[in-house]
């Protein structure tokens, strides 16, 4: 219990909690009442922003928009129909989160400002339908007269109880919150904002986890629009605006994007900030946007990032190894015996081709490789080596031609169902989560493949069990790479060459059939590439096929049982290693040079 | 009035807008940022020309070098304290420090200017031409005509100049121009100050018949990103015509229906092209490199 309080800042953020409720409690007048009110309903509609900005990373101009809905469904309704609050606000909560439904599909496939501008221009759409719209929303007066809060049996009337049932409602959505983002959950989405090709290549879901993330930031904007509206009494086209947008992102921004607490300060800061310095009236509004500047300048992680990062330069963590004991795999060779009895080869690549504008990157690419066997991928610069990896692991469409694997057609499929079938691989630039430790940067590999999901996670009580697995194999995965001794060490600070073995062992920890590496000993010194080839060839006895792709014919001669030359888009050669390397094509692609003269050059060591 | 008034009409906005969309797309190329204070700072080349037109009665056509000038330095500090700082971070940290930059330039203005519309003086002076039913006001023809010469200067100086190729560089791939020497952070300060001058001239000239207010710029930011998304991302033919046809739409639909549903619909245009031509009507489709 004692090691729970002092870890982190909770010590720190408890304690403010604790002065904050004690001077609502004992001090506040009803104005404070009030602005603690306002407090609450925008630390709900920042947590919401969270999900989409802060955890999947994609900036949304659209939660003033849910905002609005949301006090707008429960304006009509309560006005014009007089519906009680048990039915406007859950509505209140599902219209803005269908709207986000609706809109999900076109705009979640697009990317940064894509996507922002996509959101801002479904919400300019509803503010301009507000405005123009009168009859049923009161046009730009918007609709007054909304009830306060009535529950069957007692009316939450007086500013006290107002203040507790908002905050009451700030608390559910921080626990719902902290469900989703803690544990596996949470972690894949740490991975998916930092590179979304390797969190697809590793089984990740990206599409549903946007979509999650999404629906789950408009339900919260609808549900603190609808808090607004009661509160407030009035609902009008400022309650959509951008300017409301704005002090959304800057509550977040200054907060911090990701953490809960970052939430609830961040609102609560701008909000006081506002009432102290509304004699400043408009120079307000400078100060206001020239803080939330230097913030993002100085403090990209908010000011609880910051204050959480002042303390580990204070107080260096423990970095012990927990007791965490290792899991092997699950997946093993046996059960591909029967593919393997067949006699087919486990992947087959045929007669693929794409190109890139008018360059053909892969002209006809045939090639296959068989269960547990080592196949190196060479040939020179821009001969489409990557380019084939990314078609095999679907991150490119090919424009013609097939991939099989375990006799599926996996040509159309997406990457991370590749990924879940079984086929994992790396980056020739590593894609780390710098702030994650070495552990769990392997433990995100098992996300995908037993994640579990949005629901589970928000029904999981207690531990995650889920994480704890994920890590007994991430620890065993990191052992096979070496890199057990620096398990609980931040990535970011690590050497070049550990990490690149981290990101080997993430890959493995898919528990994959096929491995593809992506110039796993580029930077590497040579005591490093033997170590490695030692572990990558104990993959191939385990029977996993591994297909690397090299530049470096030495680390390769001690690895590959076959080469395969690439030059062009096409295949120029295939075979052993000792004959691809004497093939005159192959000479002549990588050296431009007569095959006589190059062959000593080859057997050099680059 | 007649389609080919209304046509002219909107060709002569267009110029306008087209030179706020060639000042956006400068520093989208060569930054990769998308600049959302871009409309702000149209507002402030517009609140520039009220200004020294209040200090100095003269026609905008003799103020426009200085307005240029103005707000080419203030581009450069723009780029000082909304890009420089975040440059090595995501994309979308500079598109927040811009959105944030722009809710500070319009408070300033509200601060300096008050919330009420400003006018700036006449191109050269008020009135308009006829061509026989067709009526064009001369600060519609000075518009054109400045857009017109500089849209042919930015041509000739990317195309022919040293230094041109040296901003051309950059953009095109940062390490390399590095690599043979060309200083690139001067080179992408000065895109941000022609992209602002470019923003700031515009706001001169619209803001004689259109004036100027603190909140003015927000669709016109959005409108410069609608040209660019239209024209084909980055390209600067692409983003003139685009501005051109946004601007022809509005006058079109505004005349016809209303100024409110011009809007809706350009947004709903936005939306449409994301969706189904995420390239651009003239852009060609490339698959994503990763």
């Amino acid at each position: 219990m004692a090691s729970w309080l002092f870890a982190g800042i909770r010590l720190p953020l408890i304690l403010g909690a604790a002065a904050l409720i004690a001077y609502a409690v004992f001090f506040a007048n009803p104005y404070d009442l009030r602005v603690l009110t306002l407090c609450g309903i925008y630390a709900l509609l920042v947590l919401g922003f969270q999900f989409v900005f802060g955890h999947a990373g994609a900036v949304s101009l659209a939660q003033a928009t849910f905002f609005g809905i949301g006090g707008y469904v429960t304006g009509i309704l309560a006005t014009r129909f007089g519906f009680p609050f048990l039915i406007t606000f859950p509505l209140s909560i599902a219209g803005p989160a269908l709207l986000a439904v609706i809109i999900a599909v076109p705009v979640l496939k697009l990317e940064e400002h894509y996507f922002s501008l996509a959101t801002l221009g479904i919400g300019l759409v509803v503010l301009l339908l507000a405005i123009q719209w009168s009859d049923v929303t009161g046009g730009t007066n918007g609709l007054s007269g909304i009830p306060a809060i009535k529950l069957p049996g007692f009316a939450v009337v007086d500013r006290r109880s107002v203040l507790w049932f908002v905050w009451g409602m700030v608390a559910i959505g921080c626990l719902l919150a902290h469900q989703v983002t803690r544990g596996l959950h949470g972690q894949a989405y740490h991975l998916m904002r930092e590179n979304r090709e390797a969190a697809s290549s590793l089984g990740l879901n990206v599409a549903e986890l946007r979509f999650g993330a999404f629906v789950l930031s408009a339900a919260y904007g609808g549900a603190a629009g609808a808090l607004m509206a009661h509160v407030i009494h009035v609902v009008s086209p400022e309650n959509l605006d951008l300017a409301l947008m704005v002090t959304c992102l800057t509550m977040t921004v200054i907060g911090g994007r990701t953490r809960i607490a970052g939430a609830v300060l961040g609102a609560t800061l701008i909000v006081y900030l506002r009432e102290w310095f509304r004699v400043l009236e408009n120079y307000y509004m400078i100060a206001y946007g020239t803080a939330a500047l230097v913030t993002l300048i100085l403090a990209p992680y908010g000011l609880v990032g910051a204050l959480d990062r002042l303390r580990a330069f204070l107080i260096a963590p423990a970095r012990a190894a927990p007791p965490i004991v290792p899991a092997p795999l699950m997946r093993t060779a046996a059960r591909d015996a029967s593919v393997v009895a067949a006699g087919g080869p486990l992947l087959t690549v045929d007669n693929v081709a794409l190109a890139f504008g008018g360059v053909k990157a892969l002209d006809g690419v045939s090639l296959f490789c068989n269960q547990g066997e080592i196949v190196g991928l060479i040939g020179p610069n821009g001969s489409g080596k990557t380019t084939l990896l990314n078609v095999i692991s679907g991150l490119y469409a090919c424009d013609d031609g097939r991939v099989t694997y375990l006799a599926h057609d996996i040509t159309r499929e997406p990457t991370y169902a590749i990924a879940r079938l079984g086929i994992a691989r790396t980056f020739q630039h590593i894609h780390l989560v710098d702030d994650l430790s070495v552990l769990d940067n392997i433990a995100v590999a098992r996300a995908g493949i037993d994640g579990g999901g949005l629901m589970q996670a928000i029904v999981t009580v207690g531990r995650d069990r889920r994480l704890d697995a994920a890590r007994r194999i991430a620890i065993s995965a990191a052992d096979r790479l070496g890199v057990a001794p620096v398990a609980m060490q931040p990535c970011g600070h690590l050497p070049y060459g550990t990490r690149r073995r981290v990101e080997i062992a993430r890959a493995f920890a898919t528990g994959p059939r096929v491995l593809l590496l992506d110039e796993p000993a580029a930077g590497l010194n040579e005591e490093e590439q033997r170590d490695l080839a030692e572990r990558i060839r104990t993959f191939g006895a385990d029977g996993i096929t591994v297909l690397v792709v090299e530049h470096n014919l030495v680390f390769l001669a001690a690895l590959a049982e076959r080469l395969i030359c690439l030059d062009r888009g096409k295949v120029i050669a295939s075979g052993l290693p000792e004959a691809v390397r004497r093939e005159p094509a192959v000479i002549e692609a990588y050296l431009g040079l007569e095959a006589g003269v190059a062959e000593l050059a080859l057997d050099e060591p680059p | 009035m007649t389609l080919l008034q209304l046509a002219i009409n909107g060709v002569a906005l267009g110029a306008a807008y087209a030179l706020i969309a060639l000042g956006f797309v400068f520093i989208v190329n060569a930054t990769g940022a998308v600049n959302f204070a871009h409309g702000d700072l149209v507002m402030a080349g517009g609140y520039v020309a009220v200004g020294l037109g209040s200090m100095a009665p003269v026609p905008i056509i003799v103020l426009l070098p200085l307005v240029a000038a103005i707000m080419f330095a203030i581009g450069i500090a723009f780029s000082l304290v909304a890009y420089f700082p975040l440059a090595n971070r995501p994309p979308s940290t500079v598109f927040i420090s811009t959105l944030l930059c722009g809710i500070v330039l319009q408070n300033l203005f509200l601060v300096l200017f008050g919330p009420q519309a400003r006018a700036a003086p006449p191109f050269i002076k008020s009135g308009t031409v006829h061509l026989g039913a067709i009526e064009i006001s001369i600060q519609a023809l000075g518009t054109l005509a400045v857009a017109a010469v500089l849209i042919a200067l930015q041509y000739l100086i990317f195309a022919r100049t040293q230094v041109g190729r040296r901003l051309r560089a950059t953009a095109q791939d940062r390490p390399m121009a590095q690599a043979i020497g060309i200083h690139a952070s001067a080179m992408i300060a000065a895109t941000f100050g022609a992209g602002t001058a470019l923003a700031g001239i515009a706001g001169a000239l619209l803001a004689n018949q259109f004036f100027v207010y603190p909140t003015g710029g927000i669709p016109l930011s959005v409108y410069a990103y609608i040209a660019v998304v239209v024209g084909g991302w980055g390209s600067i033919a692409g983003a003139v015509i685009g501005a051109m046809m946004i601007s022809l739409f509005q006058v079109v639909v505004s005349a016809y229906v209303s100024y409110a549903v011009a809007t809706g619909l350009l947004y709903v245009a936005l939306l449409l092209i994301f969706f189904f031509r995420p390239q651009g009507i003239f852009g060609e489709l490339v698959q994503r490199r990763v």
